[in-house]
Formats: structure tokens, sequence, C-alpha cells
């Protein structure tokens, strides 16, 4: 099987971004390096051959920080499959983190988110390999 | 503090060391260096996002800020909103290679990553004030015309 790419939102203007960006960044460099691996989104925005050919019809899972779903809608719109959409929003509710830091700095709880999102997708990506 | 409002795209990288730069920069400039003039939007919202997004570097003057050379912030702008006033590439402030490496969560960074910010941060600021400086000469320009009236100096039209 080649490689999940994850690819979360980074939004500028909000912890919800940071957080996706870090989870995403824990699962392609520390608990899924060699299952697992990420693309700028800006590439993927650019809409060029190059890499419009790389995600075509790639497994995605994709992490969003507010109801806009960029992640989701440009891995779709670059012709990935996306298998599954989350929300680093939903997990901070369901974990109370009401304040998990900024847009650039995390605190103590919202590491605690980011790890959190880690592990759903590592479990995901687990399901995917029939693990 | 002047009143016009900059509009700053980073590009946000995930994939490298240059694109966390860039997005911890850009955070300097918004939230301390150059707070209440610099505005953002999240790049992908070009594409998710409506018509008033797809606006944003028409309303606003604007500099990308790109983590490498492939220029994404820059070109993406571009394409779905507006040419951009400026571009700071971080890779030749930082250095290629160092842009190039891999990306490192908040939690690792190297200890002179603040340095580096610093620097990608004082360039936006750089390009910014750079464009600032531009509107108000223009304005000014454009006010002496309407007024009619000479800027006087050395001046030899014959006004008064
Ligand atoms: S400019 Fe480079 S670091 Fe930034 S999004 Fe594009 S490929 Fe990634």
């Amino acid at each position: 099987m080649s490689k999940v790419v994850v690819i979360p939102c980074s939004g500028m203007g909000k912890v919800y971004g940071l957080l996706a960006r870090e989870a995403a960044n824990k699962v392609v460099n520390e608990l899924k390096k060699d299952e697992a691996e990420t693309k700028c989104l800006a590439y993927i925005v650019t809409g060029d051959d190059e890499i419009r050919d790389y995600m075509n019809g790639k497994k995605c899972i994709t992490i969003d920080g507010c109801p806009k779903m960029c992640a989701a809608k440009n891995a779709r719109e670059a012709g990935a499959e996306v298998v599954e959409e989350l929300k680093s929003t939903d997990f901070a509710k369901q974990m109370r983190a009401m304040k998990p830091g900024t847009a650039t700095y995390l605190n103590e709880e919202g590491w605690q988110v980011v790890d959190a999102i880690a592990e759903k997708i590592t479990t995901i990506i687990d399901e995917m390999e029939g693990k | 503090m002047s009143d016009i409002k900059i509009g700053v795209v980073s590009c946000s990288g995930e994939e490298c060391f240059g694109g966390t730069i860039s997005r911890l920069a850009t955070r300097k400039v918004l939230e301390d260096l150059r707070l209440g003039e610099a505005v953002t939007i999240c790049l992908p919202l070009f594409i998710a996002g409506g018509e008033e997004e797809r606006n944003f570097a028409k309303v606003y003057p604007t500099v990308a800020v790109d983590g490498c050379s492939k220029l994404c912030a820059m070109r993406a702008t571009e394409k779905y909103s507006g040419k951009v006033n400026a571009v700071v590439k971080v890779d030749e402030i930082i250095g290629k290679e160092k842009a190039l490496e891999k990306v490192v969560s908040l939690r690792e960074l190297p200890s002179d990553y603040m340095e580096l910010v610093d620097k990608v941060a004082q360039e936006i600021c750089k390009e910014m004030d750079k464009i600032s400086s531009d509107i108000l000469k223009k304005q000014a320009e454009e006010e002496l015309k309407n007024s009619g009236e000479c800027s006087g100096g050395c001046c030899c039209c014959g006004c008064k």
C-alpha cells in the first residue's frame, strides 16, 4: 500500500489550524513514519500538474480547523480520495480544551489535543492496513 | 501606526523547515511587530472559500511569504486572488539547505530558530513599510494634483 497522505489545514489565524499541523507532523515524523507522509497544502492549492499527478487517487486523511474544511476540499480538488475528514475543533471540544494555546504556540492542553488527534489518525491507518 | 492594512499570506509549508519559519515569522508580524496593520488569510481558503476570500489580494496590498523556491503562497495568491506586491523568500534568508530540512514540531525547534524567525519577520516588515510608504506617497501626490497646489520648494511654475 502506498503511504497515506495526512493533510492538515495549518490555518494561519487559528489555534485549531496549529493543532492540525502539529498532529499531522507527529504522525508522519514519529508514529507512522513508514506508512504516512504529508504534502504542503499550499502546494496542492497551486494546482500544479506535478502535485495533482501525485495526489490523484491517493488515500488521504485530512485535519481541518474550522467548518470551511479547506484541507478536505483542496485534497479532493486535487484528485485524492479522502478517507477520513477530521476536525481539530471536535477533539478540543470533546476534551474540554477551551484554551489550547494560540495560533503561534500551544500550551499543555493544546499538546494533549495534538496527541489525541495523532492517536486517532494512527488507529485509522492501522484499520486501513487491516491491523 | 498607519491606517493602511496590508495582507500577509504565508505558505505554512508542512513538508520542510522553511514552511515552519514562514509561519512563525508571519505570526510574529501579525501579533507583535505590526499588530493591527497586518491582516492574513488562510491560503487554502482561496479555493475552499467564496468570493470574499478570493478578493483578498484585490482588497489588500499583499506580501507573500514562502518557505522554499516553489513559491506556493505567491503563485496560489496570484492564480486565485490577485497580484502580490512583494514576496519574502525564506530560503534566501535562512539558506536553501536549512529551508529544505525536515519539518520539526514546535516542541523540537532548534536553538537558533528565534534568530531565523526574527530575520524573516524583519524582512516582512521591511516590505510592508515599503508598500505603505508607496501608497502614502501616491495619496499625497493625488491630493496635491486635486487641490491644484504646488508642492513648493524650488518650484518654478509661478504659483504662490
Ligand atoms: S513554498 Fe515550499 S514550503 Fe511553502 S508550501 Fe510551497 S513547497 Fe511547501
